[in-house]
C-alpha cells in the first residue's frame, strides 16, 4: 500500500467508493426503459387474471 | 467516418483484461496454426477457424431451409391463402421446427463455443479430430432426420409425442446430431481445460466465456435429457421394446425441448455483452452479479421446462406450482438481471463517450447505422418487453389454463428465440463474416436496413400471433375454419383478421430473413477479401 493510502482517512475511502460507484452504475436511462419493462408486465399480468376471472368466475 | 474507413481497434471482451496484460502473448498455439485477427488484434486458433466457418455455414442452411418451411406455415395459417393442404403442412410444420429450434441454433452455438473458447482465451482448440466427429455427426444427424421428414415417414411434429411414431431413422437422426453436438460441448470444455493448464489467459476467463460455458453446461443436461428419451423411443420404433409411456415421454422429452432453448438464451445473452463490448466498447457492470445470474439459469432454468406440463394429469399441483411459480421465476431473475446490465453497461460507455444529455442521448446517439448492435438492441427488447412478459404471464399456472395449446404458445417463444436468439445471432454475424472469413459484408445500406426488417416482421408475427390465441384459436392446427366439421366450429372474423396480420409479418420477417442469408452466403463466397488489414468500419 502507498503512503498516501495510508493516509487516506476512511470516509475519504468511503467518497471515492462512492464516487466510483455512482461513475459505474450511472444509467438513468437503463432504469427508465426497466421501470416501463415492469409498468408493461404488470398491465399484461393483470389483464390475464381478469380475463381469467371472466371466463372461470368464482361464486 | 468515411465509407471506407478502417475500423478502429474493436475492444473485445478480455481486451481489457487479458490482451493488454503481460502472459497473453503466451498461447498454447503450434507454429503456423494461429494468426492475428488485424481488427481486434486477438489470436485467432486456425483449426478453430476451420471448424467455426463449417458450423456457421450449416447453421445458416439451416436456417434457410427452416426459413422457408416458415413462410409457407404463415401463408397456411392465414385463412385467406390456406397454402399447404394438411399433410404438407403438419410436414412442414416439422421440419420447421427441428431445422430452427435445434440445427439453426444448435450448430451456430457450436461455432460461438469454439469461437470464445479458443479466441478469447489465447488457446489452441483441443482437438482437431474430436472437432471433425462433431461435425460429421451433426451433418449426418441434420441430413437423416431432414429426409425423413421430407419423405413424409415423420410427420410427427417436432415434438414427436408417443403414440405417434416416424420412421427408426428420424429418432437415429437426432441421437446422430445430440451425440456430434455433446462432443462438441466436451471438446469446448477441454479447450477450456487446457487454456488454463497452460495458463493461456489472467485471472477468471472473460463474461463471454463464462456464458459460453453456462450454454455448454445447459447443453449436457439437455442432452442427457435426449439420451434419455429418444433412445428408448428409438427402441420402440424398431419394435424392440413395446410402448413409451406418453406421458414420461413428455416429462423427459421437455428437459430437451425447453432445455435446449435454454442453451439458446444463455448463448444470446453471451452474444448481447460481446456486441456491446464491440460495438460501443462497453464492459459490463459487475462481473459476479452477472456471473451470478448466469449460475441461476444453470441451476433453475431446466426446471421451467414444467410449464409445458401444466394440464397434463399424470404430474401433480405441488409439483407444477414449485417448479413453475418459484423456481421459474429464479431463471427468470436471471433475465431480468441481464436485461438490465447489458443496456445500463451501454448506456455508462456511451455516457463515457460523450453523450451524456438527457435520459436518452446515449440511445439516441448509438451505432444504429452498425447492423451488428441494431440487431442486438432489438433482440434484447423484442427478448424482454415481449418474450419475458408473455412467458412469465404464461408460465403462471392459473393463468396456463387460457392460453394453453393456444397460438398465444407460438406468439411467446416466437419473439424470445427469434426476435431474441435468432436476431441476435444475425447480428454477431455481421462481425464473424469480416473477422472469421476474411471477407468483407457486402451490400452494406441493405445490411443496414436488415435487423429492421426482420424485427417488424417477427414482432409483428408474435404479437398477432397471440391476439388470435387469446381468441381461442389453436396452436399446431391445420384449419381454424373446420370446413367439412360435422357441427358449425370455427372462431370470428377478428380471429381471422388477426391471423391475416400474422400472415404479413411472416412474409416481412420471411424477407429479411432472406436478405440477410443472400448477404451472408455473397458476403462468404465473393465479398472482398481482408487480407493484412482491419474490416471497413460500418
Amino acid at each position: 500500500m502507498t503512503e498516501t493510502k495510508k493516509d487516506e482517512s476512511i470516509a475519504e475511502k468511503f467518497e471515492k467508493e462512492k464516487e466510483g460507484e455512482e461513475h459505474l452504475h450511472h444509467a438513468p436511462g437503463t432504469m427508465v426503459l426497466t421501470l416501463l419493462l415492469l409498468l408493461s408486465f404488470v398491465v399484461y399480468y393483470f389483464a390475464n387474471w381478469k380475463a381469467l376471472a371472466d371466463v372461470w368466475p368464482v361464486r | 467516418m468515411a465509407k471506407h474507413e478502417a475500423a478502429p481497434p474493436i475492444p473485445m471482451p478480455g481486451a481489457g483484461g487479458v490482451a493488454d496484460e503481460p502472459g497473453f502473448a503466451k498461447g498454447n498455439h503450434a507454429g503456423g496454426e494461429v494468426r492475428t485477427c488485424d481488427t481486434t488484434g486477438l489470436p485467432v486458433c486456425l483449426n478453430a477457424q476451420f471448424f467455426i466457418r463449417v458450423n456457421a455455414v450449416m447453421a445458416v442452411v439451416s436456417l434457410l431451409v427452416g426459413g422457408i418451411c416458415a413462410l409457407l406455415l404463415g401463408l397456411t395459417r392465414w385463412p385467406a391463402v390456406h397454402l399447404l393442404s394438411a399433410e404438407w403442412f403438419y410436414r412442414v410444420l416439422t421440419a420447421h421446427g427441428l431445422n430452427m429450434l435445434i440445427f439453426w441454433i444448435i450448430f451456430m452455438e457450436i461455432a460461438i463455443l469454439y469461437f470464445v473458447g479458443t479466441t478469447l482465451l489465447n488457446t489452441r482448440l483441443a482437438s482437431k479430430k474430436t472437432a471433425w466427429v462433431s461435425f460429421v455427426l451433426m451433418v449426418a444427424g441434420a441430413v437423416i432426420t431432414n429426409a425423413m421428414i421430407w419423405m413424409g415417414k415423420a410427420d410427427v411434429l417436432m415434438t414427436s409425442y408417443t403414440p405417434l411414431q416416424a420412421h427408426p431413422a428420424f429418432y437415429l437422426g437426432i441421437i446422430l446430431f445430440a451425440v456430434g453436438t455433446l462432443i462438441g460441448v466436451i471438446n469446448f470444455f477441454a479447450t477450456i481445460y487446457i487454456a488454463k493448464r497452460d495458463k493461456t489467459y489472467n485471472g477468471s476467463v472473460p463474461l463471454v466465456v463464462f456464458g459460453g460455458i453456462t450454454a455448454a453446461i445447459i447443453a449436457v443436461v439437455t442432452l442427457l435429457h435426449g439420451a434419455g428419451i429418444y433412445i428408448p423411443t428409438f427402441l420402440w420404433s424398431l419394435g424392440l421394446i413395446e410402448n413409451v409411456d406418453a406421458a414420461a415421454y413428455r416429462l423427459v422429452w421437455w428437459g430437451l425441448g425447453h432445455t435446449s432453448q435454454q442453451i439458446n438464451v444463455a448463448a444470446m445473452v453471451s452474444v448481447w455483452y460481446l456486441i456491446a463490448t464491440i460495438t460501443v466498447g462497453a464492459k459490463p457492470l459487475n462481473q459476479a452479479v452477472c456471473r451470478g445470474a448466469f449460475v441461476l439459469y444453470i441451476l433453475f432454468i431446466n426446471l421451467a421446462s414444467a410449464h409445458h406440463l401444466l394440464v397434463d394429469p399424470g404430474v401433480g399441483a405441488g409439483w407444477k406450482i414449485w417448479n413453475t411459480s418459484y423456481a421459474m421465476y429464479l431463471a427468470v431473475l436471471a433475465s431480468m438481471i441481464h436485461g438490465y446490465t447489458v443496456p445500463a453497461s451501454i448506456e455508462v460507455a456511451q455516457r463515457k463517450n460523450g453523450w451524456n444529455k438527457g435520459l436518452f442521448q446515449w440511445l439516441a446517439k448509438a451505432p444504429w447505422k452498425n447492423p451488428a448492435f441494431s440487431a442486438v438492441f432489438m433482440s434484447l427488447v423484442i427478448f424482454g418487453f415481449i418474450g419475458g412478459i408473455t412467458g412469465v404471464t404464461l408460465g403462471t399456472e392459473q393463468i396456463n389454463i387460457i392460453a394453453h395449446n393456444t397460438l398465444r404458445i407460438p406468439g411467446h417463444f416466437h419473439a424470445t428465440v427469434v426476435g431474441g436468439t435468432t436476431l441476435a445471432f444475425m447480428g454477431l454475424t455481421y462481425y464473424v463474416v469480416p473477422l472469421i472469413f476474411k471477407r468483407e459484408i457486402v451490400a452494406k445500406p441493405l445490411a443496414r436496413i436488415q435487423p429492421y426488417l426482420f424485427a417488424a416482421g417477427i414482432t409483428t408475427m408474435a404479437i398477432f400471433m397471440s391476439f388470435a390465441g387469446s381468441y381461442g384459436v389453436p396452436r399446431r392446427h391445420w384449419d381454424v375454419g373446420f370446413s367439412g366439421a360435422q357441427l358449425a366450429a370455427g372462431f370470428d372474423s377478428t380471429a381471422h383478421l388477426m391471423l391475416g396480420i400474422m400472415g404479413i409479418g411472416a412474409v416481412l420477417a420471411f424477407t429479411g430473413l432472406l436478405i440477410y442469408i443472400l448477404i451472408t452466403v455473397v458476403s462468404v463466397f465473393f465479398g472482398p477479401k481482408i487480407e493484412d488489414r482491419p474490416m471497413k468500419a460500418w
